[in-house]
């Protein structure tokens, strides 16, 4: 599983988001989530890869995380 | 024990409600309820009166305690409905969405008691004027249709502005909520969430696994646009929904068509793709399905734990 799909699926887990809606040019705002939505993904994020994301303006896209997991990885 | 002026009134063990929940509140629930002690209240939403008709008597062959009706005032058979619990000598009824006045005089001429839900003190003051045997003060913490204010800012203010006993609602379902709401004066409460995963109740059973995996900020509310917002759970739908509303394309009546049918989707198909699962933010605190009996029984036993116990940090 790459590390895109992994975290679609726990979008679609956590927030039972559609994940055929999730690309990595989605935007939080595109998928309806808010800051404190995006703080449990981090958190969720951080358990399933074993890495420490930071989330700040940067990280604007679903891509974007999926960058910096890779980054950690 | 736990004894007060709602159990008096209702003649009822537990100063317990289950709120009425639009195509989830039926007969069965509505009976587990009252035998466990609490008050059971079986939805009328926008049914026809022969179906509240058949619900009220198979209530009344599943138990003899008292159980009441709750009567959607927005309901295109409201006129017949109101009449049906006055021919069926309901011993209780609950009112929402609106303003209940037209209906009251028939109803307490009957010996119906009428406990109206009420979003702010104003209609407060109006339905005990006209009558109001106590009222339910529901905060937007709740599932469901919802006002702006939150329990614990309306319950106190509303004990304040009426005499009759005052029932608190929305986002409680456990005895540190009851204790709390009988601090803020309530001598009573109802709980909607907390019933919708009673093993009696006839929701499906999808609906019921939404709430049970539910965490504290998995509600949201839908409906602003039209005035009447609804709190659900977050799903793709009503991330939709929420989004076409501040689309000014969007036309109102596209909207309500999108949204039309939704919570029956949800309460009798499951279905996640186009249903309304309305549900109240406090979800995340509900970890299993158990019967109303065990539901209400631990409550009130961690209540009164909690009311005797005082206050740990009063010396
Ligand atoms: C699924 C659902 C449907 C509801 N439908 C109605 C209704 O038809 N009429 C009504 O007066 N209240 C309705 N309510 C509100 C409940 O009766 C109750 O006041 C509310 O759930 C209390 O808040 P809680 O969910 O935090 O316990 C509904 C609530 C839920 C969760």
């Amino acid at each position: 599983m790459s590390t895109f799909e992994k975290v679609v699926e726990i979008l679609v887990e956590a927030k039972d988001l559609e994940a055929g809606n999730i690309t990595e040019t989605s935007t939080w705002d595109d998928l309806g989530l808010d800051s404190l939505d995006t703080v449990e993904l981090v958190m969720s994020v951080e358990d399933a890869f074993g890495v420490s994301l930071e989330m700040d303006e940067t990280m604007q896209t679903v891509g974007d995380v999926v960058k910096a997991i890779e980054a950690l990885k | 024990m736990i004894h007060t002026p709602i159990c008096d009134l209702l003649g009822i063990r537990y100063p317990v409600l289950q709120g009425g929940m639009a195509w989830i509140a039926d007969a069965e629930l509505a009976a587990a309820v009252s035998n466990a002690g609490g008050l059971g209240i079986i939805s009328a939403m926008n049914a026809g009166g022969d179906w509240v008709r058949e619900q009220i008597r198979k209530a009344k062959s599943l138990t003899s305690q008292p159980f009441g009706v709750n009567i959607m005032l927005a309901s295109p058979h409201v006129e017949e409905v109101a009449q049906i619990v006055v021919e069926e000598q309901v011993a209780v009824v609950t009112t929402g969405a609106g303003n209940p006045s037209k209906y009251m005089k028939a109803w307490l001429g009957a010996g119906i008691k009428v406990i109206p839900v009420v979003a702010s003190t104003g209609m407060a003051k109006l339905v005990v004027r006209n009558g109001a045997s106590a009222v339910i003060a529901e905060g937007g913490e709740s599932g469901g249709h919802v006002g702006e204010l939150s329990t614990i800012v309306l319950v106190p203010q509303v004990c304040d502005a009426v005499d009759v006993p005052v029932i608190a609602a929305g986002g409680i379902a456990d005895g540190r909520g009851i204790a709390a709401a009988f601090a803020l004066g309530a001598s009573g409460v109802q709980m909607g969430t907390a019933f919708l995963v009673a093993r009696e109740c006839n929701v499906h059973q999808n609906y019921k696994d939404k709430v049970l995996k539910a965490k504290d900020i998995d509600t949201m509310r839908t409906g602003i646009r039209s005035g009447h917002p609804v709190r659900v759970l977050k799903n793709q739908f009503a991330r939709d929904y929420a989004k076409m509303e501040f689309d000014s394309n969007v036309t109102d009546e596209a909207l309500e068509q999108y949204g039309a049918g939704s919570l029956r989707k949800a309460a009798v198909e499951g279905d996640n793709q186009q249903g309304s699962f309305m549900c109240g933010q406090i979800a995340g605190m509900i970890q299993e399905e158990r019967t109303a009996s065990e539901i209400i029984k631990s409550i009130m036993a961690q209540t009164e734990q909690i009311v005797t116990g005082g206050c740990p940090w009063v010396k």
